[in-house]
């Protein structure tokens, strides 16, 4: 599952980044890296950014770097 | 006399420069949305025998730049003798922020100390975070610093240890066993190669090395060492792990930071609604977050106009009805000749005087923007917006040197800084000019004032749309042409809301402020004295004859299609018009007040004359209350007629319409020759040319535009 599809409330794991490496780096360097949980908080309307919480702070992705992030379900939150 | 130099570094947005301003008591512009810093600045400060040169740098995520500011501040941490780097964190995102302290701790090769200061810590103390300092000082071999930027608590111990010099020296963490061992090797050729004199920290250089970072593997290269031997090595890492070799430093890097996070950080079970995701559910709402962005803007303007009407006629009468006249008195009584009494009062004071009248304006608008920055409401708009900038090609993030754009346009080409790409650098700068300023307000404070009296604000958001939807066009089109390309990735950081404090509006006003009415006492006064000059050459003409009148007679032509040709005086307002917005309103007052005599006889007493002035001000602020909440209707207080001639004359020149017209032309012509000079600083002299034909030719096309329709549609 893509963070694109993702629904908004839920929390996540992240399973895999894709795209060139220098995307994953800062990706990586600002938290955004497997393992790590996210909540999606909200997605911007007409197919604008999402937002989503990890490592307990807030980072705005657009829809076509969020296709990037592969997710799989954390089970219910916390 | 000790000299230390200490750096701020640390993550966008952590209140490096608040910190910076509570140390040194400067007065650096801040706000809370990451890249209010785009450019290295110094402030200095002597503490007991110590000179400090501290220089505030923008915000990194780490040593490997994206950005032409965050390339600013890793050039700067690299290649310059440091003697301690001042390390802020954000304490209640601790994790994310020491990353950087990990890779700043390479740089100990050099032997520079590090200060890690634990900011936002009163928010920590709220939340119920607890923080073991101790143990992070043990884990990373540095002292820790709680504070709080804003409000100063921790300035004087980090101040105190700085001078003492009582610092320490991060130890390097250790990567796996494979990739430590590949470093080491590159660190021991590297040391055997260059001896003393490896261009960087031997360390941090041979991690890049094995990263394959084409920078620097270059640069050494350049100076003969072959860094490519190590990568067949770097890739068997590679293929072990399946990863790139820079994202498994990355990985190792956090999985470090992680552990010790986990045992230093206790958070306690977060409160499923904080202050912000309220106000975020409300501001960044899928339906609602562009109109309540819209009505927010609205609310600035009108309470701007409302707010500030009042002390802008009162301030109009101190100056053209006090200060002018007693200085006529007393130019009279000193005797000098009649072309001085010309050059000071018909010259300088009329339109220097005008343009000051609107210091109250100025004073609102700055105090509302302010707020919006501080608040961390920017970041918001940028979100609102994303979608709107991406379908014409622009980034999200130039949305805020768009928004800075408002406020001046010069800080806004440099805001472009935070962009990835020079094209998309490069294009939003092209665009910054559309945002009406703060130096416009004054022209459309004064239009309205003649013609839209009743609908003030509204036509002024009217204006500032405009100029909105004119910079999306002009995007469109320049990205279809001449700086074609994808637009890169959107990633930002959404800072936590924060209350401003009351020093730091206060700082933003008054900084502002201050320049306002510096650029009326030089510049302005300047271009007055020179258009009075070609306003009165051949000396003893009439306006209409002198060198500018002729000049803009014939000129004028040219603006007929745009409906304001016939007013030369209009014409020639634009011309000094383009050193700095706020002439255009001095030089009408210049050019519509020459015929008019001053009024030169000794009035009632001096005394007296004072007293109406202070008694006019409190007048003013009730007025001013009333108006922005409501009660009184504008009829009440108008302005009165008989003090302000320009009016009159305005009103005789132009229709509405054509003051429309007037308006928009202005709005979007050449902004002023600072910001030509940023363009030329930022990206050289093409880039100048390309600005002033985009700002000489749009401006034309879409006032006759106006015109036109509106003659069209019955409006003249």
């Amino acid at each position: 599952m893509k963070l694109s599809e993702a629904k908004v409330g839920r929390t996540y794991k992240i399973s895999k980044v894709l795209g060139p490496p220098v995307f994953v780096l800062r990706l990586k360097e600002m938290g955004i890296t497997a393992g790590e949980k996210v909540q999606v908080l909200r997605k911007a309307p007409l197919g604008g950014p999402v937002e989503v919480k990890v490592k307990g702070y807030c980072v705005s992705l657009r829809r076509d770097e969020a296709e990037m992030v592969k997710l799989v379900p954390e089970g219910c939150e916390r | 006399m000790r000299e230390v130099v200490v750096a701020l570094a640390g993550n966008p947005n952590v209140g490096k420069t608040a910190l910076i301003n509570s140390l040194t008591g400067a007065k650096l512009k801040v706000g809370n949305w990451p890249g209010v810093t785009v450019e290295k600045k110094e402030v200095f400060l002597k503490y007991k025998d110590t000179n400090i040169t501290f220089v505030d740098l923008p915000g990194i995520y780490s040593l490997t730049p994206f950005s032409v500011e965050e390339r600013i501040a890793r050039d700067f941490l690299i290649n310059s003798k440091i003697d301690a780097i001042v390390n802020v964190v954000d304490s209640t995102n601790i994790e994310r922020n020491l990353y950087l302290t990990t890779q700043l701790a390479q740089l100990a090769e050099f032997g520079i100390p590090i200060l890690l200061v634990l900011n936002f810590w009163d928010e920590v103390r709220k939340k119920g975070i607890k923080i073991n300092t101790e143990l992070i000082e043990s884990v990373l071999g540095v002292k820790c610093i709680p504070a709080v930027a804003v409000d100063g608590t921790g300035v004087d111990t980090i101040l105190e240890i700085l001078v003492s010099g009582n610092l320490k020296t991060p130890k390097p963490i250790t990567f796996s066993e494979d990739l430590e061992r590949l470093v080491k090797r590159v660190e021991e050729d590297l040391r055997s190669f260059f001896k003393d004199r490896c261009p960087y920290p031997v360390r941090w250089a041979a991690v890049k090395v094995v990263e394959n970072d084409e920078e620097v593997t270059e640069a050494l290269g350049k100076l003969g060492f072959d860094a490519s031997s190590y990568r067949a090595e770097a890739e068997e890492i590679e293929r072990l792990k399946g990863e790139d070799i820079a994202t498994i430093f990355a990985e190792e890097r956090y999985s470090f930071i992680s552990g010790l996070v986990r045992e230093a950080v206790k958070r306690p079970y977060e409160r499923r609604m904080e202050i912000t995701d309220v106000l975020d559910a409300i501001f960044m709402h899928r339906v609602l977050g562009l109109p309540i962005f819209l009505l927010l803007m609205y609310l600035v303007f009108k309470l701007t106009f409302d707010g500030s009407a009042p002390f802008i006629d009162w301030v109009d009468g101190l100056i053209n009805g006090f200060i002018a006249k007693w200085c006529s008195y007393l130019i009279n009584l000193a005797g000098l000749p009649e072309w001085l009494r010309s050059l000071l009062i018909d010259g300088v004071l009329q339109g220097v005087g005008l343009v000051l009248s609107f210091v109250p304006l100025m004073l609102f608008l700055y105090f509302f923007l302010a707020v919006l920055e501080e608040t961390g409401y920017m970041a918001r708009a940028a979100f609102v917006m994303d979608r709107l900038m991406h379908s014409v090609g622009l980034h999200g993030k130039s949305f805020i040197p768009l928004v800075i754009g408002f406020r001046c346009n010069v800080p806004a080409i440099l805001a472009t800084r935070t962009l990835e790409r020079e094209r998309d650098r490069k294009l939003t700068a092209l665009l910054v000019p559309f945002m009406s300023c703060g130096a416009r307000l004054p022209i459309y404070a004064l239009f309205t004032g003649v013609f839209f009296k009743k609908h003030q604000a509204e036509v002024v958001l009217l204006l500032y749309l405009m100029g909105v939807l004119v910079s999306l066009a002009v995007g469109v089109i320049l990205r279809k042409t001449v700086l074609k390309g994808e637009s890169p990735p959107f990633i930002m950081e959404l800072p936590p809301y924060r209350f401003p404090t009351w020093k730091m509006l206060w700082n933003s006003i008054w900084m502002r402020t201050k320049a306002f009415v510096h650029k009326a006492g030089t510049v302005i006064a300047l271009s007055m004295v020179i258009l009075w000059l070609f306003t009165n050459l051949p000396f003893g003409t009439s306006p209409e004859n002198s060198l500018l009148g002729k000049f803009s007679r014939e000129v004028a032509v040219v603006f007929k299609p745009a409906g304001f040709g016939n007013s030369w005086q209009a014409v020639a307002a634009l011309i000094p018009g383009t050193i700095a917005k706020e002439v255009v309103v001095g030089a009408l007052g210049q050019l519509y007040g020459v015929e008019e005599e001053s009024a030169s006889e000794k009035p009632t007493e001096f005394a007296d004359d004072l007293r109406q002035q202070i008694k006019g001000f409190f007048l003013a602020c009730r007025d001013s209350f009333y108006s922005m909440f409501g009660s009184v209707k504008v009829g009440v207080f108008e302005m009165e007629e008989e003090n302000t001639g320009i009016a009159t004359k305005i009103a005789a020149d132009f229709s509405p319409l054509s003051a429309f017209s007037y308006m928009v032309f202005c709005l979007l012509w050449i902004p002023c020759i600072v910001t030509l000079g940023a363009y030329y600083r930022e990206f050289g002299w093409s880039t100048v040319g390309i600005a002033i034909l985009i700002t000489t030719v749009v401006p034309w096309i879409i006032s006759t535009l106006i015109y036109n329709l509106g003659v069209v549609f019955g409006f003249h």
